[in-house]
């Protein structure tokens, strides 16, 4: 069934109505799930405001302080997992694991060759996973000193009423904060090095895993990737052969067939 | 018919990926198709357009609803529209490379035009990465272009402010492609990563928290699909492009080779004109506005836009401002 937009927004609206008509069965209700995430995220952000607007109202500058800080560490967290493709699970480990440490076992008699592709397939893994280390630590750093940066900022003015304008705002100013922050370190040496190691480790572990899957093939008599790509290129030859001599036999248009286009004086 | 049964079918019948604008197939080769559009006004200019798009997006960005439509303000402004949608590469693509796609299919396009107007030289807009496929296609065949338009097209790939470049620059792209495509999933999680607060997020609770109209919802949901829509890269190609433009930058160094002929922008003498959005985050303008010192064309115009990289194309202002524009260039010219 194709998905209605509107359908999921209304059944998404009516969550939050109150006395709102229940949805008819079909209505897409049960879709309304896309939008939870975000209006999760409001939610948890709108706790976290209220509970700085209610430590900061009237309150001696020491207590306002303290209200900003635990605001801004409450946006850290729920800031941290934000979807990035570094932070994702390493969902494959287990195509990479092995019953013995394969880093730790001489590569010796007929399966060496085998051995040592485990070998490189667990180090390449071991490389990702330390890129990755180090390329969430410069995350987690980069929301800190967003963190800092919006806890000052908040300490500079009073806070304002609460209403939905006001929360909106502040949410706003958050991202603003971590955006700036975030590209401060992904513009840095540090953070670029630390992505090309892990995109490398990444290949170099898909490469191993390739020839894995590629040797699982032949033993079974399957078609390999690697001979499914020699009849590709072998065609693509025939395919740019077959066009190189249609173009050589291809005939000239006849002579005055051809106009050129009307180009204006310059002004 | 019930009224989410109406919207059902009016979300069917929604352009979406064919494009608002009504269009005919008037070529195809392998998964290219050369489409040209139905004029909507008294022609302005004698030669055609051809909108060269990027391999990384689909190309009905350009003609997305009725009132976000660059292609339909270029119609408007009574100008003839042809456009390239590459089609999406499959796993027998993973060898095209960059010279089949401007050789071949670019040329191809342009061959196919040039004898149905029996014309010898059309006008181009090359988007973005088309843009630089079309700079390409320009230096090598300049005898048949007319008018080079490029917009929000990256040309000096190592300017401070392009993230992209940074990123890529110690990558292993040989290795990060190996023999196959380049999953169009991995550049969605790329581009996202430019900017993820705004990206994964705010832009979902403003959503949320604008209670939008159905309009808008659809608006929002139209721009949502194209964003996601995103083909594999045919890995040849994806593998040249990023080792040759942005790591080492060869076009603006004047060292860029297409089928061991080379691409001098010098060479580039027809007027230009480079568009640019001030705010683009992906191609800073910096990137484009190094154009002019590479060319060597005396009539070249640059024109900035405050907007950034999408809203060039889609945003209200985009509407009134960029065809307009393109349009006064051309018909001076």
């Amino acid at each position: 069934m194709r998905p209605d937009p509107w359908q999921q927004w209304q059944a998404f609206s009516a969550l939050f109505t109150p006395g709102a008509p229940a949805s008819p069965p079909g209505s897409g209700h049960h879709d309304a799930s896309s939008f939870a995430p975000f209006a999760d995220l409001t939610e948890r952000f709108n706790a976290a405001a209220r509970a700085y607007f209610d430590g900061a109202a009237n309150a001696p500058a020491p207590a306002a302080a303290d209200a900003a800080r635990s605001f801004s560490d409450s946006l850290r967290e729920l800031f941290a997992d934000i979807q990035l493709p570094w932070n994702l699970s390493a969902g494959s480990r287990a195509l990479g694991a092995s019953p013995i440490d394969p880093m730790n076992s001489p590569a010796l008699g007929a399966t060496r060759e085998h051995q040592l592709r485990a070998q490189r397939m667990a180090d390449a893994w071991r490389r990702v996973e330390e890129a990755q280390r180090r390329l969430q630590r410069m995350g987690a750093d980069a929301l800190r000193e967003a963190a800092a940066t919006f806890a000052s900022g908040l300490a500079t003015s009073p806070p304002p009423a609460p209403s939905a304008a006001a929360l909106h705002k502040l949410y706003g100013t958050w991202v603003d904060c971590a955006e700036d922050a975030y590209s401060r370190a992904v513009h840095g040496e540090p953070f670029c090095a630390a992505l090309a190691e892990y995109v490398n480790a990444s290949s170099a572990w898909r490469k191993e895993l390739q020839a894995s899957v590629e040797q699982s093939a032949k033993l079974l008599d399957l078609p390999t990737r690697s001979e499914i790509n020699t009849l590709t290129q072998r065609l693509a030859g025939v395919e740019n052969e077959l066009r190189a001599l249609r173009q050589k036999h291809r005939p000239e248009p006849a002579a005055g067939t051809v106009k050129r286009a009307r180009r204006k004086a310059k002004p | 018919m019930t009224p989410g049964g109406s919207l059902a079918a009016r979300a069917a019948a929604t352009p979406g990926a064919a494009g608002c604008s009504e269009r005919q197939a008037v070529w195809q080769s392998g998964k290219v198709t050369l489409y040209r559009y139905r004029p909507i006004a008294r022609p302005l200019v004698s030669a055609p357009l051809l909108i060269v798009y990027a391999l990384v997006n689909r190309p009905y960005m350009m003609d997305l609803q009725e009132d976000r439509s660059l292609i339909r303000g270029l119609l408007s402004e009574g100008l003839d529209v042809y456009l390239i949608d590459w089609g999406y590469p499959d796993g027998a693509d993973r060898f095209t490379s960059l010279a089949d796609y401007i050789d071949d299919h670019l040329a191809g396009c342009v061959q196919q035009i040039l004898k149905a107007h029996l014309l010898d030289e059309l006008n181009i807009l090359g988007v973005c990465q088309g843009g630089v496929l079309s700079l390409c296609f320009s230096a090598l065949h300049p005898q048949r272009v007319k008018n080079l338009i490029t917009m929000v097209t990256p040309v000096d790939f190592h300017s401070p402010a392009d993230l992209l470049s940074k990123w890529t620059r110690n990558i292993d792209v040989a290795a990060l492609v190996g023999d196959g495509n380049v999953s169009g999933d991995v550049l969605n999680q790329l581009f996202l990563s430019l900017m993820p607060f705004r990206l994964t997020q705010q832009k979902y609770v403003d959503l949320v928290a604008g209670s939008p109209d159905k309009a808008s919802l659809e608006n929002f949901m139209r721009v949502e699909q194209w964003i996601f829509d995103s083909p594999d890269q045919a890995g040849a190609a994806f593998r040249e492009f990023v080792t040759w433009f942005y790591q080492e930058n060869r076009l603006a160094q004047n060292r860029l080779e297409i089928s061991g002929r080379k691409v001098d922008l010098r060479d580039l003498r027809v007027p230009i004109l480079n568009l640019i959005g001030k705010r683009d985050h992906l191609v800073p303008p910096a990137a484009s506005l190094a154009l002019r010192a590479l060319v060597g064309s005396k009539d070249y115009t640059a024109l900035e836009f405050d907007l950034g990289h999408i809203g060039m194309y889609i945003s209200a202002r985009a509407q009134h401002e960029v065809p307009a524009a393109i349009a006064k260039w051309l018909a001076s010219r």
